[in-house]
């Protein structure tokens, strides 16, 4: 007999209850002890915090935090007119973009940095012109900001577009019908009501930009304070410090932790307001 | 004045009307779902844009298609109130209401708002979300929401059809309420026939994107002079029969086939035979199931023209009440309430006298097809 008290955590028994508890737990472990095992070896550490402070680690998380702010910046301004166009339009033109928006997603980063570097690198499509402009992107910290738009806005965009699509139609009209035009409509009415699924995909956006690796590494390269960001720092560190690669670890996983909690919590008040 | 013409094709409809709204009187566009009633309102609320027509609302023209006017939406000063209220969820009762004032001054918006939160009785609601609201409640917040930018035109577009019946009639009694005193002109669109006639002034009543009769909402509905018109509303005894005799003087006649007999009003003389109806022609007669009286017996020292004998064939539940059909050589369908069915112990097989004046019979225009 099982204990009421358990059945309620386990829920009501089923076909393949054993199996699922097993798996449920086996899950956990996978995933936490690692997690664990992370924060356990850092307070380890003799010297775990003056790593945090060391050059080395403020020089990549100030670089991380700068990039990413900028590339949140672009990622909102453009991904969210587009979004909103996604949501809106039939064009057969919008479908397959739409369509194509994830790509981003399943591409290995690594192929979107040799992607990149084929259209803005010194033997890309756009190099030569650029260059001739006096512009070379590679290996820039602007290359960085680009690396980071590239994976991170289908996040956005894909939230946005669902967010907005939530929003019906009517309401815009209506909205219309009271003496507000369309533009006040979508800065009073359309874009309060999507905000949960906006901020959802911007965190979602934001993560993925933080631990960029690849793309950054192919096309901007690991240029200390000009390209090395938080996650190269790391795979640097592993080189030379154990100390500094774990402290900035630990800085990356409270932020990815920060950004979860932040969703979960928008989640559960866009729920609230919906029932 | 309001009024204008609208000729759209949308796929494969093809949507022609024209309408004029006098101020303060009520007018319904009535038709079943499909009609082109909807789209109508939405082109006159600028919503979507028809090929060609011509709108007025107020006497000023919002759209023409010969000179390309084109007066978006948010310009044309109409309320409109749609079947899903769409309350703004982020907004409270008195933010919703405020909505459309955005550009009054903060005290005379807030004057506005309470002064239509006082004329709905929604006092004590303001702070209130819609989904705190009741239904009822949401509706009068929605009808002030429309009315607060002071609209030329309100545009309602089956605003009951959500609710059920009883809600429906208080509601419909509190917007009645409410329109008597303000000179705006309404159009209604509903496919609901009582509710056309609580609501109403005058009725046009469109199917399949054509108006095809309009007038008085009782003229109209209570008794269709055409054979389509009688079949939207629900004329549930619709009879093609053949002119025995006239009678002038009590202006009644009498018509038969089928095997039923019955007296009927003397039909108004057609343009086309100045002699009124000669006889041994067809016409089609169209009687109200709740219009005929149920009777055990033969009633006797009736002033009721019309009593036939006939056995039930079937009795069907039909809110609210009964439908029982006689055989009276045709079918004829009646309209009871449950306790009548109970007092009379009604049941298939029992014969029952029909009973109905000749003036709750009505001669309608419907070619046989």
């Amino acid at each position: 007999m099982t204990p009421p008290s358990v059945r309620r955590i386990l829920g009501e028994a089923g076909p393949g209850r054993g199996l699922g508890t097993t798996a449920a737990v086996l899950y956990t472990l996978f995933i936490a002890l690692p997690v664990l095992a992370l924060l356990v070896r850092a307070a380890q550490q003799e010297s775990f915090l003056s790593s945090l402070v060391s050059d080395l680690a403020l020089t990549a998380l100030r670089l991380s935090v700068v990039t990413s702010l900028i590339s949140m910046a672009v990622v909102i301004a453009v991904g969210t007119p587009f979004a909103y166009l996604l949501a809106r339009s039939n064009s057969p033109v919008l479908r397959v973009l739409d369509s194509l928006v994830e790509l981003p997603i399943v591409l290995p980063p690594v192929v979107a940095g040799v992607a990149m570097l084929m259209a803005f690198g010194r033997q890309g499509i756009l190099g030569p012109p650029l260059e001739s402009v006096g512009i070379s992107l590679p290996f820039t910290t602007a290359a960085v900001v680009f690396a980071q738009i590239f994976v991170g806005v289908p996040f956005y965009v894909r939230a946005a577009k669902l967010g907005f699509q939530n929003v019906a139609r009517d309401y815009e009209d209506v909205s219309q019908t009271l003496g507000v035009s369309p533009w006040w409509t979508f800065w009073r009415l359309t874009l309060p009501l999507s905000m949960p699924s906006l901020l959802t995909g911007l965190a979602l956006a934001w993560a993925r930009a933080l631990s960029e690796f690849g793309a950054t590494i192919m096309f901007a390269g690991n240029l200390t304070g000009k390209t090395q960001t938080m996650p190269l720092a790391i795979m640097t560190a592993m080189e030379s410090s154990l100390d500094t690669a774990l402290a900035l670890s630990v800085m990356l996983m409270v932020g990815a932790v920060a950004i979860l909690l932040a969703l979960s919590f928008l989640v559960r008040r866009q729920y609230a307001g919906r029932s | 004045m309001t009024k204008g013409w609208v000729d759209c094709q949308i796929g494969d409809f093809r949507l022609e009307v024209d309408w004029s709204i006098e101020p303060g009187e009520v007018l319904a566009l009535f038709g079943p779902s499909g009609a082109g009633k909807t789209t109508t309102l939405r082109a006159i609320a600028g919503l979507l844009r028809p090929q060609q027509g011509h709108i007025e609302i107020a006497g000023s023209p919002v759209y023409d298609d010969a000179t390309r006017l084109w007066v978006p939406a948010h310009r044309r000063r109409v309320g409109y109130l749609a079947q899903q209220y769409h309350l703004f969820p982020h907004l409270n009762a008195a933010q919703n209401i405020g909505y459309g004032l955005r550009r009054w001054a903060r005290t005379a918006a807030a004057e506005r708002v309470g002064g239509l939160v006082r004329a709905l009785q929604l006092d004590g609601l303001e702070e209130r979300r819609p989904d705190e609201l009741s239904g009822g409640q949401q509706q009068r917040v929605a009808i002030a929401r429309a009315l607060a930018p002071g609209p030329d035109v309100l545009l309602l577009d089956e605003p009951f059809a959500a609710m059920d019946v009883e809600l429906r009639r208080v509601l419909r009694r509190e917007l009645r309420s409410v329109l008597a005193n303000s000179p705006i002109p309404v159009m209604l669109v509903t496919h609901d026939r009582e509710e056309t006639l609580a609501m109403a002034d005058s009725v046009q009543v469109i199917d399949q994107g054509k108006a095809i009769a309009q007038g008085g909402p009782l003229e109209t509905l209570g008794q269709p002079g055409q054979g389509r018109v009688a079949r939207l509303v629900g004329v549930e005894n619709l009879f093609h029969l053949t002119v025995e005799s006239r009678n002038p003087q009590d202006g009644t006649m009498i018509c038969a086939g089928g095997g039923l007999r019955i007296e009927v009003p003397l039909d108004e003389p057609a343009p086309t035979a100045a002699q009124g109806r000669t006889c041994g022609e067809r016409v089609a007669v169209g009687i109200r199931a709740s219009d005929i009286i149920l009777a055990h017996q033969e009633p006797v020292g009736t002033s009721a023209r019309n009593r036939l004998p006939g056995a039930v064939t079937s009795v069907e539940p039909s809110a609210p009440g009964y439908e029982v059909t006689l055989d009276c050589g045709q079918p004829l369908r009646c309209r009871i309430t449950s306790a009548s069915l109970e007092e009379m112990a009604i049941q298939p097989g029992s014969t029952l006298w029909a009973v109905f004046k000749a003036s709750s019979c009505f001669i309608v225009q419907d070619p046989p097809q």
